[in-house]
């Protein structure tokens, strides 16, 4: 489904994705980790372009990314994208900004997007919700429309960037409940993120990352209870203590 | 002597009221045009196209650099040279376009840069185009942040309007200009004149006013 | 038209053109002295907790903001004369700009020390700073840096208003290409230089600012 082959990424200077070589099968749910500036979020940033790459080759669903003559509507609309924060249209309500991508990009008529967009909406347990504007919304409301919104597309790919990072501690599980729900409906995911007991409930593999390169990828039960690599220790060693 | 020039004035007024019916046409003229070209510079001068924006900052710069007066009496007596018969209204409906329009520009530039990049991340992921992210996300939010200052411009068009009566445009200055001339009560006169610009210009300073405001609430609720 | 720009009539000009340059440049500096002085002290009157004295700086601000500086400046010209008051142009010209400029010098100023965080004043106060070293230490400088830009816009803008002052048959820059205008019938050679000198001054100005801004302005700490 997602194939990164030799990528590699500057900032100017900076060296960000270092020689990154990764495959993820469709219905997998891997979690990226690592300290900040690791690279973990340009990772995923880069599967829809949101990020150029340099160097390297990087596959999503048969198409081609790093080609910049290849056309991303396409792709974006196969790849639903969560932001750490939330990034939803302030001037939209819910239903607003979970159809406009349907119906603008994927051309469905009103009627049907509006339909799609309040079963979706009901979904993330957000049925009531409909009409309220994001300002009405709690942080952990808003990051669940934005997983809607990303749904809404019936993408075959949902990225998530710190999609809990930004939200107060009572909000966490229930974005998370909703995104284990996903996962365990067979949706093919890539998680950016700290919640290292999500990543042992559902995820197939774990890729850990410093310094922009990819150091371990193991899966959750080897990562954490046996990691291979010193710095893998010392990461988890750091977020486990608190 | 002074109640002999008021009694003058006051039957002046029809003149001067023509004079405000004059200022009016060619400040609400300009106005609307300028918004419309003005908005459309201010989408190219936000764009990703270096050439687009830079031609445009240019234009605006130099518009900017050069007093209004320069601008109007190069408008009415350049142009003629070139071919194109300007008469002093056209002219100075023009000169006046042409500088809100720079301004406006800026106003509508500066409003679409404001609106987080993050929105325009989450319109991207999600493969809107960028005429659809500009129309459907882009526009409605940069709106907040132009209405403020756009309707303070149209209180410096109107102000500005009354450069042209330098070339002969016959309005609310022109007027006192001429009536000063027969009723040398400078005072008076142009007493009169500044209160009718008042009577235009003060409302629309606090609609302006009223707007930063309630825009200003709008945007901490976000 | 400019099959033909003469550039020798300019050379023939220039000493005028350089003396209108001087000229504008004396008009603006005077002017913009007095505005900045006038523009404290109606500050200063405007925050007063003295309900009349705040009024009536409020007054003489909102009147100069909704009437036209040309207005104004008719209003000082014709008027002055009618009280006995026989000035020489130039200083008519002054006095116009100065209070024009004045009050917009007086809002920047204001909102300078409005945007200050009360937070500053406080840790101050917590820290025992009195008064005058609160002002000194604390709100002036951060006043400073935030005020540069708008009153050097402002200086801009009082650059570009003093052209108005040829309508009052003062010598200036603008002046300058009216004349080679009604001697040589040549206003395209005299009116773009013209624009051409205040080209000068307006990058100058620029410049200046974006310089300034760099040694003074301070970042807010996050």
């Amino acid at each position: 489904m997602i194939s990164f082959k030799k990528v590699n990424k500057w900032y100017g200077e900076l060296h960000v994705l270092n020689n990154i070589n990764l495959e993820v099968a469709q219905g997998e749910v891997v979690v990226v980790c690592g300290p900040s500036g690791s690279g973990k979020s340009t990772l995923i940033r880069c599967i829809n372009r949101l990020e150029p790459i340099q160097k390297g080759e990087l596959v999503v669903d048969d198409m081609e990314v790093h080609d910049k003559k290849t056309n991303m509507t396409k792709i974006r609309a196969e790849i639903g994208f969560v932001f750490q924060s939330f990034n939803l249209y302030p001037h939209m309500t819910a239903l607003g900004n979970v159809t406009i991508a349907p119906i603008k990009v994927r051309k469905i008529p009103k009627g049907e997007a509006e339909k799609l967009g309040r079963e979706t909406l009901t979904r993330v347990g957000l049925g009531e919700r409909i009409d309220n504007y994001p300002a009405q919304l709690s942080g952990g409301q808003q990051q669940r429309v934005a997983i809607a919104r990303g749904l809404c597309m019936r993408p075959k790919i949902m990225l998530f960037d710190e999609p809990t990072s930004a939200l107060d501690p009572e909000m966490i599980n229930e974005v998370l409940d909703v995104m284990r729900d996903l996962a365990k409906e067979g949706m093919t995911m890539m998680v950016v993120t700290h919640e290292m007991g999500f990543a042992r409930e559902v995820a197939n593999r774990v890729v850990f990352m410093d310094d922009g390169q990819i150091i371990e990828v193991a899966t959750p039960h080897d990562f954490f209870t046996n990691p291979q690599s010193d710095r893998g220790k010392n990461f988890l060693s750091s977020i486990l203590t608190h | 002597m002074w109640s002999f020039y008021f009694n003058e004035l006051i039957r002046s007024l029809p003149f001067f009221l023509k004079g405000l019916w004059m200022t009016v046409a060619v400040s609400g003229l300009s106005l609307i045009a300028g918004t419309i070209i003005g908005s459309i510079w201010g989408i190219m001068r936000s764009s990703r196209n270096k050439i687009l924006r830079s031609i445009i900052g240019a234009w605006v710069d130099l518009i900017r650099g050069t007093p209004f007066l320069v601008q109007v009496f190069i408008i009415f007596f350049i142009l003629p040279s070139a071919g194109i018969e300007l008469e002093a209204f056209p002219a100075a409906v023009i000169a006046l376009t042409n500088m809100g329009a720079c301004f406006i520009c800026e106003i509508v530039a500066g409003g679409i840069m404001a609106v987080p990049s993050g929105q325009r991340e989450a319109a991207t992921a999600s493969g809107l185009s960028s005429f659809q992210q500009l129309r459907y996300i882009v526009l409605p939010q940069a709106l907040r942040t132009i209405l403020p200052p756009l309707v303070g411009q149209y209180v410096l068009i109107v102000k500005d309007s009354s450069v042209v009566s330098a070339i002969g445009v016959v309005d609310v200055t022109r007027v006192g200009w001429l009536t000063v001339q027969r009723i040398p009560e400078g005072l008076m006169v142009f007493g009169l004149v500044g209160l009718l610009y008042f009577a235009i210009c003060y409302p629309l300073i606090n609609l302006s006013n009223v707007l930063e405001r309630r825009m200003t609430v709008v945007a901490t609720k976000l | 038209m400019l099959e033909a720009f003469n550039f020798r009539v300019i050379l023939e000009y220039m000493p005028l053109y350089l003396q209108c340059f001087s000229a504008t440049l004396w008009l603006s500096a005077l002017s913009l002295l007095g505005a900045i002085i006038v523009g404290t002290i109606a500050c200063a009157m405007r925050l007063s907790q003295s309900r009349t004295i705040s009024r009536i700086a409020g007054i003489y601000i909102e009147s100069i903001r909704s009437t036209p500086l040309l207005a104004q400046l008719y209003f000082f010209y014709f008027g002055l004369p009618s009280l006995g008051v026989m000035l020489p142009e130039w200083v008519t010209g002054i006095i116009a700009l100065t209070l024009n400029s004045g009050a917009y010098y007086a809002e920047i100023i204001r909102a300078g020390i409005q945007a200050i965080p009360y937070g500053q004043i406080e840790a101050g106060i917590a820290s025992g700073l009195n008064y005058f070293q609160r002002m000194r230490y604390i709100i002036l400088p951060q006043a400073l840096g935030m005020t540069i830009r708008p009153m050097l816009g402002q200086a801009i803008v009082l650059v570009k208003d003093s052209s108005l002052l040829s309508l009052i048959s003062i010598m200036e820059l603008t002046r300058a290409g009216q004349l080679l205008t009604s001697d040589r019938f040549m206003p395209t050679e005299g009116f773009l230089t013209t624009a051409a000198f205040y080209l000068v001054i307006y990058y100058l100005l620029k410049g200046f600012s974006g310089w300034s801004e760099k040694r003074l302005i301070f970042r807010e700490a996050h």
